[in-house]
């Protein structure tokens, strides 16, 4: 897979999302933040991007079924994409199993600071 | 056949010479025709009605659903033909066994409403079961619902636990007589309307007409408030960690970014602001897993990890901790430790806490020491301190949730959840934990996990899950690149 270039953030609270982005433009990475489930699906769809960064408690719609709906059906739409989730939710087993399953890692963001998150997306980038 | 005869009295009357006109022949001929044709009909009316009055009888008393009136005995042509005793006979035997019939069941039917009554009366749940899983009885009360194809289906949900179906299966396989229970079983999900929670007891005796009996028990009362505990608790630690996630998130990037601007004592207060956003995160962490343990939700997934690798992953933080609290944290592993069967997440919270305590319980400049070494099949971490220690009385209780010695409540902040929910980690990786330690000299807390290639095949054989308890990470995972810890 590429080196990761492009990422999309969809993060419904504004501090954490300014956070992010602020960290990942700094580290020289083009961003594009969506604030709502319907909207991260949308782009999502409509755009390549290298890496989705994705909440779970969205409004519109949630990030298990944009998940769902990007690599939940025959085909991946995102196959040249990673996807981090990142939520301070604490999910049962089974809906963190699944999410799990589709995604490349799964984070508690109240464990992630941005210094941390660029590592990891670092070490994702060389996989 | 008519056809034939008249064939042949035609050619007899020609070949015998009889001579008459034309119209006169064929008169003759269509005549005898008609008259060999009403005879048929006649004698097949006659050989065949009975039998059919035989069919009609017997299709009645059989039941089988008909439009053709039963053939009465009493007709006088039965008696002309001989045919009434016969049809007399086949309804006296046929009323003879619906005697039969409702004399038993009007035996047995009341006392099987009244059980069936009953069994409907009890708040309990009630099922007879085919070692197959099909329902064959089930009480208003059991969680059964019916199928779009009419079949009875059970509604119970039992999460990581071996099913009803898996142990009737083991059942058919291994046993002639078993019996199981389970507990706290709920036929929805959390969240559903009407959802229940049951113990449950089950018997299988092989070939018994009720091969499968299952007794559900309900105990929604008792079970649901502690699992809105925990979906409260859920929801308020997902409310918690968000202002930690902006806090320790925007302390970061001030670090970072002000890092060659701040003053000594501007750096000093950062410093503190960031220890303390970690701690109040540990605690959180703290506060879902003890929750979840006392709900019996926590799992840990075990993984070949190495001790130091786990450190590691906490050191930056710990070091912070012990350093603004002007403690020296000196942390040496031997290099040729085996490695361990870890839940990499759990255990770092477990250093995390006996780091935290050791901290909080030493003298100001003190220091803590963390070392780890082989012992047989477990690798025995220790964390020491020399601090003030504690008496030997309060050793005993220092494992319990919210316990804190007198001395520590007045001295130190704490929330006596740490050593509980350390305990409880420690235990489900199958290792132990326990303290020493001398009042005014310090204490070392010391806790053992399995050496990796001690448990590698029945973890393999339990997709790395140990036996009893939930999977659990609490920082999170990354796939292929389980080294990082939040």
């Amino acid at each position: 897979m590429t080196a990761i270039k492009t990422i999309l953030c969809i993060e419904d609270d504004r501090f954490i999302g300014e956070m992010y982005v602020r960290s990942l433009n700094k580290a020289g990475y083009a961003v594009d933040w969506m604030v709502d489930g319907n909207d991260g699906l949308v782009a999502a769809r409509n755009k390549h991007y290298d890496l989705i960064l994705l909440d779970i408690m969205l409004p519109e719609r949630r990030g298990s079924e944009i998940l769902a709906a990007l690599r939940g059906g025959k085909d991946d739409l995102i196959p040249d994409t990673r996807v981090i989730v990142m939520t301070n939710f604490d999910q049962d087993d089974e809906s963190r199993a699944a999410m799990q399953h589709s995604a490349d890692a799964y984070l508690i963001k109240a464990e992630i600071t941005p210094k941390k998150l660029l590592a990891i997306i670092e070490k994702l980038s060389n996989a | 056949m008519e056809s034939a005869a008249t064939l042949a009295i035609g050619c007899a009357l020609i070949l015998s010479g009889v001579s008459m006109p034309p119209t006169a022949f064929w008169i003759t001929l269509i005549a005898i025709f008609s008259a060999s044709v009403g005879i048929n009909i006649l004698l097949v009316n006659l050989l065949v009605a009975p039998l059919k009055d035989l069919t009609s009888a017997l299709t009645h008393i059989s039941g089988e659903p008909t439009l053709v009136t039963p053939p009465n005995p009493n007709a006088r042509h039965f008696d002309r033909d001989g045919f009434k005793p016969i049809l007399q006979l086949i309804y006296e035997l046929a009323a003879d066994e619906k005697k039969d019939d409702e004399t038993v069941t009007s035996a047995i039917q009341p006392s099987a409403r009244k059980l069936a009554t009953a069994l409907d009366n009890t708040s309990a749940g009630f099922m007879i079961l085919t070692a197959k899983q099909e329902v064959l009885y089930a009480n208003s009360n059991a969680p059964v619902h019916t199928d779009p194809d009419n079949k009875k289906v059970i509604d119970l949900i039992f999460d990581d636990k071996p099913s009803l179906a898996q142990w009737l299966k083991e059942c058919e396989e291994t046993a002639v007589h078993a019996e199981h229970s389970w507990e706290r079983i709920a036929n929805k999900v959390t969240g559903e309307e009407d959802r229940k929670i049951y113990d449950i007891t089950a018997s299988y005796q092989k070939g018994s007409e009720a091969e499968v009996v299952v007794i559900l028990f309900e105990r929604t009362a008792e079970y649901l408030p502690e699992d809105e505990d925990l979906d409260f608790i859920a929801f308020a630690a997902h409310e918690l960690r968000g202002p930690i996630t902006v806090i320790r998130g925007y302390l970061d990037v001030l670090n970072d970014e002000l890092e060659d601007s701040l003053s000594g004592d501007q750096a000093e207060l950062i410093k503190r602001l960031v220890v303390s956003a970690n701690r109040l995160s540990s605690y959180v962490n703290n506060i879902l897993n003890a929750s979840r343990y006392d709900r019996r939700h926590l799992k840990v997934h075990l993984r070949e990890s190495s001790i130091t690798d786990i450190y590691d992953s906490i050191n930056d933080d710990m070091q912070l901790r012990a350093v603004s609290q002007n403690r020296m944290l000196h942390v040496s592993f031997p290099d040729n430790l085996p490695t361990v069967a870890a839940d990499r997440a759990s255990i770092s919270e477990v250093f995390s806490n006996l780091i935290d305590n050791a901290i909080k319980y030493s003298n100001e400049g003190g220091l803590v020491n963390v070392t780890a070494k082989a012992d047989g099949d477990f690798v025995k971490v220790s964390v020491e301190d020399r601090g003030i220690g504690m008496p030997s009385n309060v050793l005993s209780n220092l494992f319990h949730k919210f316990y804190r010695s007198h001395r520590s409540r007045e001295t130190v902040a704490g929330t006596g959840i740490g050593l509980y929910i350390s305990k409880a980690i420690v235990e489900s990786h199958g290792g132990k934990i326990g303290v020493r330690s001398a009042e005014g000299e310090g204490s070392t807390f010391e806790f053992s996990i399995p050496v990796y290639s001690t448990v590698a095949e029945k973890l393999s054989a339990n997709n790395n899950s140990n036996e009893g308890l939930i999977e659990h990470s609490e920082d999170g995972w990354i796939k292929n690149h389980a080294m990082y810890r939040g």
